[in-house]
């Protein structure tokens, strides 16, 4: 072996593996370092919240902080299903303020200890900081003229539907669902339960969060997709929406409910992490919500976005019990023990 | 992105000259569906959008970030598995010990377990919440949901490359030469390091970039052990999922097509070094 050439050869990526670790270490490198580092908030959301809390909220929190006196706060932030999210909370990621899709996921972080029972309860609107209500996009022109929950029943209808094991989406969908049927027959929970089976016998596809089954959806599988009217309302303003939006006789507002991680915010950090919190429910952040395709619980605000479509029977889950019942009576016992039993696999 | 074994390449012997249109053919029209397409699609939607649109993406604080912290976390992964992987490699290749085949089979491991297990055992192990982690998290100690805790998935999963690269040669490499560096009176650190370490070069280098490729690649450990934070621990292929989620395509496939590039040179210099060892 030439040992000249070997040296030469083995210099190349000696030479390209060095200029990656300085192109790699270049902002942690000590002269190219910013150094004071500023307060950081550290956010988790659900998946839908992505681009209205980081191009809305935070850079409007941020300039708020500033003109408060107060300098810089950096955010660092993690989106995903809500079930995922609550996972990762209760398995003990540094979350300092969390927005969840439904307030189960915070009842669950309540039974796990992470946050005191409760305790968003204690924040405006009972912890909701916006709502939307549950839609069905359906393919341009509408070719199978789906119009309401019933029409996802008939035979054929292929329907991506999230993940209610993960999915905050899926489970408000559930409810929907069910909600819509009972709610059309009076005294028919019955009906409420007839019109799941029907609607699960036709789902094609479970996604792992709400933006998931929107990303299968998009990418042309099936024929209905069950999600946020957030969705469409958002896409359908920045011109980008390759759907038709039904919007079902009867359906659910979803709920968004904020918690705050106690045992993650430090002492020094708690006036600026209360401060995100309230400004949350300020008119401007309630305004930037609205602009992004949710619905503020000031009635009020919600003219500015002419993108919201009419329901003529919208329900919560207070018409329902609440999450606690809600979940055991309908995603727990009739979903998952019933509905699913009986759908084809 | 996950990496395979590399192919010796034979530059002599054994070569045929004509003839070969055919096999070659049926090759690429095998390979083209499987995986020459699937690649192209990597590049053709990372540029759907033009190339201005491709520097936007990548240029983004985001996307630089998670470049930068997956080659990073690569770098130290390989730097580190170069060391204890060689170690371990030379100890079960020069020692008789009881357990030693059983030692060498949990060694290897890693490449089979599902690398969701690896995050969640690591998490139950060293978590907030997790059998060692609870003790630590007093000490103001949290490896999870850190940097550290990515850099210990990729530890673990990178592990047996390391060792499957270098093993081998050190069992070739005969006792005689060792034996020889000791009678004339040299040590083990300096037998070590003139006679065995030389002829380890090969594999050191190809197990290396193995080891960084792979790292670059993890993702089911990673995104649980990392918290998938933005701007603090999400590496590239992270990035990618996330993007690929919230249905920007052009930006995940913006970094994809960067990272397959980089992937492209690791192993076109192993594959070179590699043919020229098989000379």
């Amino acid at each position: 072996m030439d040992s000249v050439q070997t040296r030469r050869r083995g210099l190349l990526p000696v030479l390209f593996l060095a200029a990656l670790l300085a192109y790699a270490a270049w902002p942690w490198l000590p002269f190219s370092r910013d150094t004071a580092t500023p307060p950081t908030i550290v956010f988790y959301g659900f998946s839908i919240l992505s681009d209205v809390f980081q191009e809305g909220i935070f850079p409007a929190f941020q300039k708020q902080w500033a003109a408060e006196g107060h300098g810089r706060v950096e955010f660092v932030s993690s989106f995903g299903g809500s079930g995922t999210v609550t996972n990762q909370v209760i398995l003990g990621v540094p979350a300092q303020v969390v927005l969840l899709s439904l307030e189960s996921d915070a009842d669950r972080l309540a039974d796990a200890g992470t946050i005191a029972r409760d305790s968003w309860k204690r924040l405006p609107q009972k912890g909701v900081v916006n709502l939307t209500p549950f839609v069905i996009l359906v393919r341009p022109g509408n070719p199978l003229q789906i119009r309401d929950f019933r029409d996802l029943a008939r035979p054929g209808v292929r329907i991506v539907h999230p993940d209610p094991m993960t999915s905050g989406g899926a489970n408000w969908a559930i409810v929907a669902e069910y909600g819509a049927g009972s709610r059309a027959t009076p005294g028919g929970p019955g009906a409420g339960e007839a019109m799941l089976t029907g609607i699960w016998k036709n789902v094609v596809a479970q996604a792992a969060s709400a933006r998931a089954a929107r990303t299968q959806f998009e990418n042309g599988f099936g024929d209905a997709l069950i999600t946020y009217e957030q969705e469409a309302v958002y896409d359908r303003g920045r011109g980008r929406l390759r759907a038709d939006v039904a919007y079902p006789e009867r359906t659910i507002l979803s709920e968004h409910t904020l918690v705050v991680v106690d045992r993650n915010v430090r002492p020094r950090d708690r006036p600026m992490v209360d401060r995100f919190v309230q400004y949350l429910w300020s008119e401007e952040a309630q305004r930037i919500f609205v602009k992004y395709g949710f619905r503020s619980a000031t009635e009020a605000l919600n003219a500015a976005n002419p993108g919201f479509g009419q329901i003529a029977d919208p329900f919560r889950i207070a018409d329902f019990g609440g999450w606690r019942t809600a979940r055991r009576e309908i995603v727990d016992r009739i979903w998952k023990e019933r509905v699913m039993k009986q759908a084809p696999r | 992105m996950s990496a395979a074994a590399p192919v010796a390449v034979r530059r002599r012997g054994g070569r045929r000259r004509g003839g070969a249109a055919l096999p070659v053919g049926i090759v690429l029209l095998v390979l083209l569906p499987l995986i020459l397409m699937p690649l192209a699609a990597i590049f053709v939607f990372a540029f759907r959008g033009g190339a201005a649109d491709f520097v936007k993406v990548l240029s983004s604080p985001e996307a630089q970030f998670a470049l930068r912290f997956s080659l990073l976390i690569a770098f130290a992964t390989a730097a580190i598995n170069a060391i204890l992987g060689t170690y371990t490699a030379y100890v079960l290749s020069r020692y008789r010990f009881r357990g030693e085949r059983p030692l060498g089979i949990l060694v290897n491991l890693p490449v089979a377990i599902p690398t969701v297990v690896v995050g969640t055992s690591l998490l139950l192990l060293w978590g907030p919440i997790g059998l060692l982690g609870r003790w630590l998290v007093p000490l103001g100690l949290q490896p999870m949901f850190a940097p550290a805790g990515v850099l210990l998935a990729h530890l673990f999963v990178t592990f047996p490359y390391m060792l499957g690269a270098v093993k081998p040669v050190l069992d070739e490499i005969e006792g005689t030469y060792e034996e020889a560096a000791y009678t004339i009176g040299a040590n083990r650190w300096q037998t070590f390091r003139w006679v065995i370490l030389p002829a380890l070069r090969g594999g050191l280098f190809s197990g290396v970039l193995l080891t960084f490729a792979h790292s670059l690649g993890e993702f089911g450990a990673t995104v649980l052990v990392s918290g998938n934070l933005r701007l603090k621990t999400q590496t590239a292929p992270l990035y990618i999922f996330a993007q690929f989620e919230a249905g920007n395509v052009a930006a995940a496939n913006a970094v994809a097509a960067v990272l397959a590039t980089l992937s492209f040179f690791i192993f076109f210099f192993l594959l070179r070094y590699t043919a020229r060892r098989g000379r």
